[in-house]
This record gives C-alpha cells, structure tokens and sequence, in this order.
C-alpha cells in the first residue's frame, strides 16, 4: 500500500502532525472569516468562504485519523459536493447583481433593506 | 489569587501571545499602506504563526521519533501563506491563484494524514473544477483598470479593505478561543490511540470480508496455485485471527489450502473510504445528489437572462389575444 510521506507505523497517530494539522485548520478558519470581512469584492467574499470550508475539511480529516475512523474522509467528500454547489449557485448569483450595478462591490447593494 | 494571575498562569498564554503577534502582523499587512510596512507586517505574522505551531508542538508533548512533522510545518506554512495572500492581493484573479496554493498545501497534508484518495479528489475538484468556476466568473464580470499609460491597477474596493482593525481582533478572539481545543488535542489521541490501534486492523480485516476480488489476489500472491475463494456453507471461506485474516483457497488438485492475508496490505485508503461511503452512510450520499442536482436547476435558473416582458407580451404568454389591433390607442392609456 501505497503512504507517500506518511509514517512508518500506520495505527499510532502523529500526534504532533496532527496538532499542526489542526492549528492549520485553525489558522485557515480565522484567515477566512476576517477575509470575509475585509474583503469587499464579492466573489473574493465567497472565495473567503471556500478557505472556512477547507479549514472544516482539515480539521476533519486530522481528527478522523486520530481515532483511524474514514467517517472523516467521508464527511469531507460531503463538504466538496456542499462547495461545489455552493460554487454554482453564488457566482450565478454574483453575475446577476453584476449586470444590474456593473461592479462587484459588495457596498453597491448596501441600500439593500427595507425603506 | 486574582483574575490577571490566573491569565497568565494559564498553560495556553504564550498562544495567546503567539496569535496576537500574529494577528498584529496580518493588520500590518492588511491596511494599505507603504510596501515596506506591509513586509515587516508579513515578517511579523509569519513569526507569530510559526510561534503558534511551536506551542502545538508543545503542547503534543515529547517527539514521537516521526520524521515527517517538518513536513507538516511546511505545508502548514504554504497553506497559511497562500490564505493571506487571497485576502490581501489587490488583484481578485491572483487572489483566487493564490487559493490553489492554499487547497494544494491541503492536500499535502492530507497526504500525510493517511487520506490519499481525498488529497487528490481535493486537488482536482478544488483546484481544478470549482477554482476555475471562480476565475471564469472573475474574467467574465471583472476588467481590471487601466491608467494614462497602460499598467494595469486595482478597483478600489479591491485595495482598501473594510474594517481591518475589527476583523483582526475578531479573528485574534476566535484563534484564541481555538486554542483550546488545540490544547485538547494530544490528550484526545492518547486517549483514543487503543481505538485506532484496534480500528488500524479491525476495520481493514472487516473491509477484507466485503472485497472478495482484493481477497483472492492478495492469496494468489501467497498461493500461486490457487483457483478460486472456498465457499462453505455460511459463504466464503475467510476468518480473522488477530492481525491477520485466514482466506481459504481453492487450489489445484481439489485442495483447499488456507492462506494468510495482512488487511493493511489488501485493502488501500481508497477501498475503505469506498466502503464507508456507500455501505455507512447511503442516505447522505442519495441527499449529497439532491443537493447536486438542485444546485444545477438553481444555477440555470439564474444564468437565464431576465428580460423585461411588456403588456403585450404577458398577455400573449397567458395565452390571451393581442391588445394592439383591437383597442384604439386612446382607451390603452389607462390601463
């Protein structure tokens, strides 16, 4: 079988690999949400979401082979098909307000509440 | 004792410290400002994030002798590189570059974490299909400025962030709230390495069970002679016994011999999340199509270009007859 760079001994989990796996995925997490904030394009608004669910996927994956339970890959081939429709739906959306405002700042729709 | 020597007695202090470093040099980096004080900001961020995987690793206790943790780091530190620079780039198509760097950095770690299939299923669905949606969308919607003599520049909303200040002390809250759990970590996996030791065999030996064509190979490879998996009168002829699974072949000359399999050998990273996916979890996987195929009526309902219909012709769409030949122009002004 194949374990490209993984460790010799399958069963005991790294577990110092998989405290930075986390700390990535906490990392990850955190750049994406103040991204989202920040950010004011809203394509790179969506794209900040996309790093949140990455960070979700790692975290996911690190605690899966804690316990060698696949449950985890699993989950995480859920969260693509959640960011591939995800994808689909935002950017049609995002090219819709496009043609009515020709830009793609998100403060161009911020009148957009009740009068 | 008081609340301030209680903080800073806390085991998870210098985390806190690290991600406040680090949460001021990503505000450095953040404000658009002079380049040099953007670059300090990088040099001081990094610094406080690779003091944050310094307390992981302290915090994961003594070295377990695994050569591969640098490798974590760097990737940890590619992927964490590339997420900056995605919200930090002024150009939104380099911004999106950047994120591949991020899901490809993923995908080493994924890697060393034992899940092949999904490092690549990450590499090819990420970077390869929902990343180019995003460039597509960006090329088709978005035509950087130019200026008098051509070089090509940033919209504005692009370079000046909104509420760096805010965002970063929100995001600093939520790394250090985080921290906890990181902290939690190594006691988790001391207290479930007796699950994965027993799962690493078990779960591989009960997969074995359910793949009676990687069964028959992996016999064929002890046992050239053999034909065919023995079946008896409960099925295949195959048994657990310990670390290994006892497969009984067919062999020639009407014998049936009994071979040994290790199932960490047969079944690969693939087979097992294979199983997992259709035999554990089939009504998730029914719903994750749902999900796909609406995602698709939604896209196609929206992609339609909206044009705005007149009287006469929502008149004409409901089926009803024309206004125009048969009322005066006169007596339509009401209407």
């Amino acid at each position: 079988m194949m374990h490209l760079l993984a460790d010799a001994a399958p069963a005991m989990a790294p577990t110092q690999g998989v405290t930075i796996a986390l700390v990535l995925s906490a990392a990850l997490f955190t750049v994406g949400l103040i991204g989202f904030l920040v950010r004011r394009n809203m394509i790179l608004m969506f794209l900040c979401t996309e790093l949140m669910l990455q960070a979700a996927g790692i975290a996911f994956i690190a605690f899966g082979r804690m316990r060698m339970d696949t449950s985890g890959q699993v989950f995480v081939i859920f969260i693509l098909t959640v960011a591939a429709a995800e994808a689909a739906l935002a950017l049609g959306l995002v090219v819709l307000l496009y043609r009515r405002r020709e830009t793609l700042s998100a403060e161009a729709w911020q009148e957009l509440h009740e009068q | 004792m008081n609340p301030t020597d209680q903080l800073a007695s806390a085991p998870l202090m210098p985390f806190y410290v690290a991600a406040a470093i680090a949460a001021a040099g990503l505000l450095l980096v953040l404000r658009p400002g002079r380049a040099a004080m953007r670059r300090a900001g990088a040099v001081i961020g990094l610094a406080g994030f690779g003091m944050l995987m310094a307390q992981g690793l302290k915090l994961a206790g003594p070295s377990d002798g695994s050569v591969s943790t640098p490798f974590y780091m760097a990737f940890a530190a590619i992927g964490v590189i590339g997420a900056v620079r995605v919200i930090t780039h002024p150009r939104p198509v380099f911004a999106a570059i950047y994120f591949v760097l991020t899901v490809l950095a993923a995908g080493g770690i994924f890697l060393m974490l034992q899940a092949e299939f999904l490092a690549f299923a990450l590499i090819i669905v990420y970077a390869g299909a929902i990343l180019i949606t995003y460039m597509f969308v960006l090329m088709l919607a978005h035509q950087s400025p130019e200026d008098e003599i051509g070089r090509i520049g940033a919209e504005d909303y692009d370079r000046i962030p909104r509420e760096p200040l805010v965002a970063t002390l929100l995001g600093f809250f939520l790394m250090a709230s985080l921290g906890s759990v990181i902290e939690r970590a190594p006691e988790l996996a001391m207290e479930n390495a007796a699950i994965a030791q027993s799962r690493a065999t078990a779960d591989r030996a009960a997969a074995l069970q359910k793949l009676p064509n990687t069964m028959l190979q992996q016999a064929k490879a002890k046992e050239p002679t053999a034909t065919g998996l023995a079946r008896d009168a409960g099925g295949l002829a195959s048994a657990t016994d310990g670390a290994m699974v006892q497969v009984r072949v067919n062999a020639e000359g009407d014998a049936v011999r009994t071979v040994q399999v290790n199932p960490a050998d047969a079944v690969d990273n693939v087979q097992m999340v294979g199983l997992d996916l259709v035999a554990k979890y089939p009504a998730s996987l029914e719903l994750a199509g749902v999900i796909l195929l609406m995602a698709m009526f939604g896209a196609v309902v929206l992609a339609r270009r909206q044009i705005e219909l007149g009287d006469d012709e929502r008149r004409k769409a409901a089926g009803m007859g024309s206004m125009v030949l048969d009322v005066p122009e006169t007596e339509r002004g009401g209407a």
